[in-house]
């Protein structure tokens, strides 16, 4: 587990994600609330029936762009610790593939940062899911990162490439 | 003509989509001094036709920061191209 300066925690895990320790990480007698995101792996996608996911994760980069998420959050949002794990590999049906749990002295804060690290990862953390159905397995659509220096991106999604 | 072109060695790193296309998720490329990230992406496009019609799509890092393609590269640079990310 990595612990930064500030106590966040970002995680890529080959292995199921412990809620529960994440949780009681980022607890303490001087918050008053933690919001947690669960996201999951649903048994369908675009009305095919899911088999399961295999997620690939430029690891190296996953981590540094999840540690700035932990960073940025607590700049925007007066949080006192956030972690956030996210898994790799072949998941199955309702396992959980990311995790974020953050405390702060109040509610509002916690749930903005919480929304906040959800909706940044997925738009910058270079991860990649593959979807597995019945007759075939395809790279799930995505969003392109904005890059510094760049005009933003026509379109936010590519087609299937097959 | 200089009779000494410089050439520099760079890491490459392909990712989802694109490491089927490829064929490799990575490999080592010698390239003249004065490269870019576009222009590296170009020589692998000479040699992999069907990855041209990926780079609308693609974003590239460079040592682990997204980076615009004209980014010039330096020895011992690691490149990534990036599909469309889909984590959570």
């Amino acid at each position: 587990m990595f612990s930064g300066p500030s106590d966040d925690v970002v995680l890529l895990l080959a292995d199921p994600i412990d809620m529960a320790a994440l949780v009681a990480h980022v607890r303490d007698d001087q918050d008053g609330a933690i919001v947690t995101f669960d996201g999951f792996v649903r048994n369908e996608s675009h009305g095919r029936a899911t088999l399961y996911l295999d997620y690939e994760a430029y690891e190296s980069m996953a981590l540094s762009k999840m540690g700035a998420i932990a960073a940025e959050a607590r700049e925007k949002f007066a949080i006192h610790r956030i972690a956030i794990a996210h898994r790799v590999g072949r998941l199955e049906i309702s396992e959980t593939s990311v995790f974020i749990a953050v405390s702060a002295p109040h509610r509002a804060a916690a749930f903005d940062a919480c929304r906040f690290a959800i909706d940044t990862l997925k738009r910058t953390v270079p991860i990649w899911k593959k979807e597995y159905f019945a007759d075939g397995a395809v790279w799930a659509d995505g969003e392109m990162p904005p890059v510094p220096g760049m005009a933003p991106a026509a379109t936010r999604t590519e087609k299937p490439a097959s | 003509m200089a009779a000494t072109a410089q050439t520099i060695r760079v890491k490459v790193l392909f990712f989802g989509r694109l490491k089927d296309v490829v064929g490799l998720s990575e490999e080592s490329r010698d390239l003249a001094d004065g490269a870019t990230i576009e222009s590296l992406f170009a020589d692998l496009a000479k040699r992999n036709a069907e990855l041209a019609r990926f780079r609308p799509s693609l974003v590239a890092s460079r040592n682990q920061e997204f980076a615009p393609w004209n980014t010039p590269l330096r020895a011992h640079d690691e490149i990534a191209f990036l599909p469309p990310v889909s984590g959570g």
